[in-house]
C-alpha cells in the first residue's frame, strides 16, 4: 500500500512532546515520526490525547515540552497560522463552518482573495473564489456548490467544505478528526475513497478516529494512544483487529452484549401519523407512525437531521407536533406538558445533554431532581426538602457510579461528559416510566462505559420498559434493538424486526435508497 | 465562588469606588475625609456640629430610614427578576405608576389611614405587578427582549403620567402633583418621640419583611427553585417541565409588585408628590445595590444602606463641601462597573473554583 | 409639510447611524446596550471641544460644529473601550454591562459637565450650549449629508471587505474565525470601538438637533430606539434604515398633529410617547421572526471546543 517512492522522507517529527491541563497530562512525552504521502491513523479513548496532539500540530495548542519538525525542521507552531504556512491543515471534529455564510465564504475565511473596487477600494474578490473553488472540488471529486450556504446543505456536504477550505490553503498535511462520526455507511465509504485519493496524491493525512474498521481499510500505519502516551505503533497490514482494540483499553474488553430473547408485552406508545414542521413550516418529520411494546427497543436509525431528534421531543413534549395524535398507555397525551408526560411515564435522555437535559451552573444535587422536585418526597407544601434531595443523590450517585470532587455539591459543569450522561441517565432510569426515550446516549463516552449503558438499556428492557433509541451508530442500534426504523427525510422508510436488517441494508435506506415499501402497513 | 468570596469580592468593590471618588475630590480641591464624613452626617450615623430643637441625629437616621425603604424594595425587585434570568429595567417605571395610582386613587380620598395604608400598598403592588407581568410576558409570547420593553414602557410612562399630572392632579406653584393626605402616606410625620420630633418610617418594615419573604423564596420554595433553573437555563427548565410562560409572567410580576410597592413608600412615604417627567434615579441604582448585595436579600440590605448614604448624605455633603451631589451619583456609578465585572474578580482572586471541564 | 422631513431627518439618520453602529458590535457577537451611553458621551465630548474652541474662532465660523463631530466620533469610540473590555476581557455579562456603562455615563458626563463650567464659563449648569448647526439650502443640516455618506462606507465595509467578512464570522462561530488564524478578540474590540464611534456621532447630531445643548436630556433613550430598530432590521442595514424612518415620521407627525388640532402643549407629552409605543408595537411583531447573530452575548473562549 505504501508509496515507495515517498517510503523515506518523514515529513513531520514530534520529538518528547507533554501538554499538560489542570489535572491531566494530556500528552506525555510522544515521539513519532510520520512518512510523508502515508495514512497514519491516530487510535485511542475519548480523553486519550489523540486531539490535542493533533491540535498541537495545527497550532492550536502550544506543547510545554518537545519540538515539532516539519520537513526535517525544527518548527515552533503557535498559531493556525503558523500550521496553514507550514501547509498543515485540519478538519475538526466539530466542523468550525459560518452558518450563514456561503461555502465558499466559509472556505476563505483568513484567506481572502482580494480585487480593487472601482480600481481603489480592496473588495474581496467572491467570484475568483467561486471558480476556484468549483476547480478545485473537482480535481479531488469533492462535489459542492460554492455559492450554497452552509445551513442549507447536509452534514456530508459541510465536512467536504472543511476539505477544501485545507486544499485551498495548498495543504500538504491533512489532519481528519474523527471524520466519520457523523456520516452513514455509504458516505463513510466515499469519504474514504477520498483520502485514499489525496494520499496518491502526495499528501500526508493523520486519521484520528476510534473505528477499527476503517483503519484496517485505508490507514498505512496506526499509533495507539493512552492515557496521553503513544502506546505503540503498527502497520496496520500485519495486525489485527481485536489485538488494537486490547492495546486501546489496555486490557481486554468485553465487546460483546448478552442479548436475552425478547418478551413483548401490551403497547406502551403508539405514535400516529405524528407531523413537525420547523420554523419555515416545512414538515421535518412528515406522517410518521410506530408503537412500541413493553420489552422492546424501537431503534431509528438514520443520518443525523433527518428528524429522528424531533420525533422524540414531540414525543416528550419539548415540540409541539402540527398533526399526529400521541397515546402512552391508552392515555392520549398530545395536548399535554411536558410534567404531565413525565408523570405520566416517560423518561428521556436527550442528545444534547450539557444544555437540554441539566443545569450546568447548578449543583448535582439539584440536577438529580431536576424532575421532581416539586413533589413529595422532595417538597412539602410550598417549600424543598433538602435533606430528601441530598438522601437520594448520596444514594444514586453509589448506584450509577457516577463521580465528582465534592460528590452532591459539586456544580455540574465541573463533572467529565462521561459522568454527567451517567447522572442523567441515573436519574431518569429512577423516574421508573414505562417509556424511556434513548437519544444518542452512548455519544462521547468512553468504550467500557458505551458497554455498560449498553447492558442499561438491555436490563430495563428486559424488566418489561419500552424503549425508544436513536442512535446515529449503526453498530449500537443493531446490538440493542428488537425492531429496527430506518427514517429519511422526516419519513419513516422501512420497520422491520432486527433479524431482518443488515447494516448494508440499513445504509441503502438511511440514504434514501432501498424499495418504498411502508412497513407499518 | 462561596458567600465569604463573593461578599469580599463586593466589599473590593465597593472600596476601590470609594478610593476612586476621594482621588476624583482631590483633583476637584476637596478634603475627600470631609466630604465623607458630612455624607455620614447627612445620614444620621455621625452627630453634626448643631441641630435645630428637637432635632438630632436620631431624627436624621430616621428620615434616612424613609429614603432607603424604597431603595431596599427597589434593589429586592431588580434581584428576583435576576434569579430569574431577567433584568428588569423598568423598576423606575413601575415606581412611578405604582406611586401616581396609589397617590390618585388614594393619596387624594380621605378614607382614614387604617384603609388608606393598606389600599395604597395594595394599589402599588397590583400596579407594579401589572406592568412587571406585561414585560414578562411580551418576552415569553413574543421574544421581546425585556431590557428593550422595559426601557420603552418606562418612556411611555414617564410621558404618559407627566401628561396626567397635568390634566387631574397638578399643584401649579410647585409645578408637581398635589401633596397627597397624610392619613395614605407610608411615613408617620412629625411624632413627638422623647424629646425629639420625628418621622417614622414604616416603609421600612414593609423593606425588611419583603426582605425576609425574597430570601425564604430563594432558598426554600419551589417557585424560587423552578426560577432559578428557568434563569439558569430555559431550554433545561422546560426539559424539566417548568410552565416558562407562567415563569417569564409570574417572576416579573413578582419583582414589579417588590417595584410598585418601592414606589409607594417612594412618592407616598419619603416624598408626597410626584415630579413631572423625572423617572426616580432609584430604580436604576437598585441594579447596583442588588449586584454588590450578590443578588442575596441580606447583602441587598447592606448595600442599599450604603447606596442611600451617599444619595440622601450628598445633600448635606454639597451644602457642607460644597461639592457636586452628582459626585455621588458618580461613584455609585464606579461601584456599577466594579460590580459588572465581581465574577471575573473573584475568578482572579480566587483561582478557578468553578474548575474546568477535563480537557479531551 | 417640507419642515417635518427635514426635522425628522435630523432624528432619523443619527439613530441609524447608531443602529448600524449597533449592529457592526452586535454581529461581532458583542450585545451592545451601552449605545445610550456612548452616544450621551460622545455628544459631551463634541460639545466641550465646540465650547472650548468658539472662543478661539471668529463668530458664525463653522469649524467647532465639525471639531465637535470629530471630538464625539472620538469620544464615542474611547468611551467604549470600557463595554469592549468589560465584555471581552472581564467577561462581565453583557447586558449588565450595557446597562451599568448607560447610568455610569449619564452620572460621569452630568458631573463633568458641571465642573467643566465651572471652571471655564464659571456657571454651576450642568449644561453645554450649543451653536446651531451648519445648514444647506433647503433646511438640510450638513451633518445628514455626513452620516449619508458614512452610512453607505458602512454597508460597504460590511459586506464586501475581508474585515466585513471576518466581523460578521465572529458573530456566528468564532471557533471558525479562530481555526482559521484570526483573533476574535481584536475584531470585536474593534467593532465594539466603531459602534462607540459611530453612536458618539450620534449623540452630537442629537446634542445640536434635538436639545440644542448638552444637558442630561441627550439621555432620552434613543440609544435604546436604535438598538429595537436593529432588532426589526434583522440586523441589516437596509431594513433598519426603514425602521428609523417609521420611528422619526411616528414622532413628527406626532407633533403636527398637536398643531394642527390646536391642542394645548400639554398633549405634547402624551405625542412624546409616540415613538416609544411604536417601537413596543413594533417589537412585538417582529421580535418573533428575526433571528439575531448565533454566537451574541457569548464571551469567546478558545478553550473551550
Amino acid at each position: 500500500m505504501n508509496k515507495t517512492e515517498n517510503n523515506s522522507e518523514t515529513i513531520v517529527e514530534f520529538r518528547h512532546i507533554t501538554k499538560r491541563f489542570p489535572g491531566i497530562v494530556a500528552n506525555d512525552d510522544i515521539n513519532l515520526a510520520v512518512k510523508k504521502g502515508e495514512i497514519f491513523a491516530l487510535l485511542g479513548e475519548n480523553g486519550a490525547g489523540k486531539s490535542v496532539l493533533m491540535s498541537i500540530l495545527f497550532g492550536m495548542y502550544e506543547a510545554e515540552e518537545g519540538e515539532i519538525y516539519i520537513r526535517g525542521k525544527k518548527e515552533q507552531i503557535d498559531s493556525p497560522i503558523k500550521a496553514a504556512a507550514l501547509n498543515i491543515g485540519m478538519v475538526h471534529q466539530h466542523f468550525k463552518l459560518v452558518e450563514n455564510f456561503t461555502i465558499a465564504e466559509n472556505i476563505i475565511m483568513g484567506a481572502e482573495p482580494m480585487k480593487k473596487a472601482a480600481g481603489l477600494f480592496p473588495v474581496v474578490d467572491i467570484d475568483y473564489a467561486n471558480e476556484k473553488i468549483a476547480a478545485l472540488s473537482k480535481e479531488y471529486g469533492l462535489e459542492v456548490d460554492p455559492t450554497a450556504r452552509i445551513d442549507e446543505v447536509p452534514v456530508a456536504v459541510q465536512q467536504r467544505a472543511e476539505i477544501l477550505k485545507m486544499l485551498y490553503r495548498d495543504a500538504e498535511i491533512l489532519i481528519f478528526d474523527e471524520p466519520t462520526a457523523v456520516l452513514a455507511p455509504k458516505e463513510i465509504e466515499y469519504l474514504l475513497d477520498i483520502i485514499r485519493r489525496l494520499r496518491d496524491g502526495g499528501k500526508t493525512i493523520f486519521l484520528v478516529t476510534h473505528k477499527l474498521k476503517e483503519i484496517k481499510a485505508i490507514a498505512d500505519r496506526c499509533g495507539i494512544m493512552r492515557r496521553g502516551k503513544l502506546i505503540s505503533v503498527h502497520s496496520v497490514a500485519d495486525t489485527d483487529l481485536q489485538e488494537l482494540a486490547n492495546l486501546m483499553v489496555g486490557h481486554k474488553i468485553e465487546l460483546t452484549l448478552d442479548k436475552k430473547p425478547p418478551a413483548f408485552g401490551e403497547n406502551i406508545l403508539t405514535v400516529e401519523h405524528l407531523t413537525v414542521t420547523d420554523r419555515n413550516k416545512l414538515p421535518v418529520v412528515n406522517d410518521i407512525s410506530l408503537s412500541i411494546r413493553a420489552g422492546e427497543i424501537y431503534a431509528i436509525a438514520g443520518v443525523s437531521g433527518n428528524g429522528q431528534l424531533e420525533i422524540a421531543d414531540a414525543v416528550a413534549g419539548m415540540i409541539t407536533p402540527t398533526a399526529g395524535r400521541i397515546t402512552l398507555q391508552g392515555q392520549d397525551i398530545t395536548g399535554c406538558t411536558v410534567r404531565r408526560r413525565t408523570e405520566a411515564g416517560i423518561a428521556y435522555i436527550p442528545e444534547d445533554r450539557q444544555r437540554v437535559a441539566v443545569v450546568m451552573d447548578m449543583t448535582l444535587r439539584d440536577n438529580m431532581v431536576l424532575k421532581s422536585y416539586y413533589r413529595p418526597p422532595f417538597a412539602d407544601g410550598l417549600f424543598r426538602d433538602t435533606a430528601a434531595a441530598d438522601t437520594y443523590t448520596a444514594a444514586a450517585l453509589e448506584k450509577y457510579d457516577v463521580r465528582s470532587g465534592q460528590d452532591g455539591d459539586s456544580i455540574m459543569r465541573t463533572l467529565s461528559g462521561g459522568n454527567q450522561q451517567k447522572a442523567v441517565i441515573g436519574r431518569e432510569t429512577d423516574l421508573d416510566a414505562a417509556l424511556m426515550i434513548f437519544v444518542q446516549p452512548t455519544r462521547g463516552v468512553d468504550i467500557g462505559a458505551i458497554m455498560n449503558i449498553r447492558r442499561l438499556m438491555l436490563d430495563l428492557r428486559d424488566k418489561g420498559k419500552a424503549i425508544l433509541l436513536i442512535s446515529m451508530e449503526l453498530e449500537e442500534i443493531m446490538a440493542c434493538a428488537d425492531t429496527i426504523g430506518v427514517i429519511y427525510g422526516g419519513e419513516i422508510k422501512k420497520t422491520a424486526p432486527r433479524e431482518e436488517w443488515t447494516i448494508e441494508k440499513i445504509g441503502e435506506y438511511m440514504m434514501g435508497l432501498g424499495e418504498r415499501s411502508k412497513a407499518n402497513e | 465562588m462561596n458567600k465569604k468570596q463573593a461578599i469580599s469580592v463586593s466589599l473590593i468593590a465597593i472600596a476601590a469606588s470609594l478610593l476612586a471618588g476621594a482621588i476624583l475630590l482631590l483633583i476637584l480641591g476637596k478634603d475627600p475625609i470631609a466630604a465623607y464624613t458630612h455624607l455620614l452626617q447627612g445620614s444620621g450615623l455621625l452627630p453634626k456640629a448643631a441641630y435645630a430643637a428637637h432635632r438630632g441625629m436620631f431624627t436624621d437616621f430616621m428620615k434616612f430610614l424613609t429614603a432607603m425603604a424604597p431603595m431596599l424594595l427597589a434593589a429586592l425587585a431588580f434581584a428576583v427578576a435576576l434569579r430569574g434570568g431577567m433584568f428588569n429595567i423598568s423598576i423606575a417605571g413601575q415606581m412611578l405608576a405604582a406611586g401616581f395610582t396609589a397617590s390618585l386613587f388614594i393619596g387624594y380620598s380621605s378614607l382614614p389611614a387604617l384603609i388608606a395604608r393598606p389600599l395604597a400598598v395594595t394599589l402599588g403592588l397590583i400596579t407594579g405587578g401589572a406592568i412587571g407581568a406585561f414585560i414578562g410576558w411580551l418576552k415569553h409570547r413574543f421574544n421581546v427582549n425585556e431590557v428593550v420593553s422595559s426601557i420603552m414602557v418606562n418612556y411611555s410612562l414617564m410621558y404618559g403620567i407627566s401628561f396626567a399630572i397635568n390634566a387631574l392632579c397638578l399643584d401649579p406653584v410647585s409645578r408637581q402633583s398635589v401633596r397627597v393626605g397624610e392619613a395614605a402616606r407610608l411615613t408617620l410625620r412629625n411624632i413627638p418621640l422623647g424629646d425629639y420630633i420625628t418621622d417614622i418610617s414604616l416603609g421600612i418594615l414593609l423593606a425588611l419583611a419583603a426582605a425576609a419573604l425574597v430570601h425564604i423564596y430563594m432558598t426554600r420554595s419551589i417557585a424560587g427553585f423552578s426560577a432559578r433553573i428557568a434563569g439558569l437555563s430555559p431550554t433545561a427548565a422546560r426539559y424539566a417541565g417548568i410552565d416558562l410562560c407562567r415563569h417569564y409572567t409570574g417572576t416579573m410580576a413578582f419583582s414589579g409588585a417588590l417595584a410598585g410597592l418601592a414606589g409607594v413608600c417612594y412618592y407616598m412615604g419619603y416624598y408626597a408628590s410626584i415630579q413631572m417627567k423625572v423617572m426616580p434615579s432609584m430604580g436604576f441604582d437598585a441594579i447596583a445595590v442588588s449586584l454588590l448585595g450578590c443578588n442575596n436579600p441580606l447583602g441587598i440590605i447592606g448595600a442599599s444602606f450604603l447606596i442611600t448614604i451617599l444619595n440622601k448624605g450628598s445633600i448635606y455633603m454639597s451644602a457642607m463641601s460644597g461639592v457636586d451631589m452628582e459626585i455621588a451619583s458618580l461613584i455609585i456609578g464606579t461601584m456599577l462597573i466594579f460590580s459588572a465585572c465581581t465574577a471575573y474578580m473573584g475568578q482572579k482572586l480566587y483561582g478557578k473554583n468553578k474548575g474546568k471541564e477535563t480537557a479531551k | 409639510m417640507m419642515h417635518i422631513i427635514t426635522d425628522s431627518l435630523a432624528f432619523i439618520l443619527p439613530l441609524l447611524i447608531m443602529a448600524i453602529g449597533g449592529i457592526f458590535s452586535e454581529k461581532s457577537g458583542v450585545t451592545n446596550l451601552a449605545l445610550e451611553g456612548l452616544q450621551g458621551f460622545g455628544a459631551f465630548a463634541g460639545a466641550v471641544a465646540a465650547a472650548l474652541c468658539t472662543a478661539h474662532l471668529a463668530p458664525g465660523s463653522a469649524a467647532p460644529f465639525y471639531i465637535a463631530l470629530l471630538a464625539a466620533v472620538i469620544g464615542g469610540a474611547v468611551f467604549s473601550l470600557l463595554h469592549a473590555l468589560l465584555c471581552i476581557r472581564f467577561r462581565a455579562d453583557q447586558v449588565v454591562s450595557g446597562v451599568v456603562i448607560n447610568l455610569f455615563s449619564l452620572a460621569l458626563t452630568t458631573c463633568l459637565a458641571k465642573s467643566f463650567n465651572r471652571i471655564f464659563s464659571h456657571t454651576a449648569q450642568n449644561r453645554i450650549s450649543l451653536d446651531i448647526a451648519p445648514q444647506l439650502p433647503g433646511g438640510f443640516y450638513t451633518f445628514e449629508l455626513i452620516i449619508i455618506a458614512l452610512a453607505g462606507l458602512c454597508w460597504f465595509i460590511l459586506y464586501r471587505t475581508r474585515f466585513g467578512l471576518r466581523l460578521r464570522a465572529c458573530g456566528d462561530n468564532p471557533n471558525a474565525v479562530d481555526a482559521a488564524g484570526l483573533s476574535v478578540e481584536r475584531i470585536r474590540y474593534t467593532a465594539v470601538i466603531i459602534s462607540g464611534g459611530l453612536s458618539g456621532l450620534a449623540g452630537i447630531c442629537f446634542a445640536y438637533s434635538v436639545t440644542g445643548c448638552f444637558s442630561s436630556a441627550v439621555y432620552m433613550g434613543y440609544g435604546y430606539l436604535s438598538i429595537a430598530a436593529l432588532i426589526f432590521g434583522n440586523w441589516t442595514i437596509l431594513p433598519t434604515l426603514k425602521a428609523c424612518l417609521l420611528f422619526g415620521l411616528a414622532k413628527y407627525l406626532g407633533y403636527e398633529l398637536v398643531k394642527h388640532l390646536n391642542m394645548p402643549s400639554s398633549y405634547s407629552d402624551l405625542v412624546m410617547i409616540l415613538p416609544y409605543a411604536v417601537t413596543l408595537i413594533l417589537l412585538i411583531f417582529y421580535s418573533g421572526s428575526t433571528r439575531a447573530p448565533r454566537a451574541l452575548g457569548e464571551a469567546f473562549d478558545k478553550g473551550k471546543r
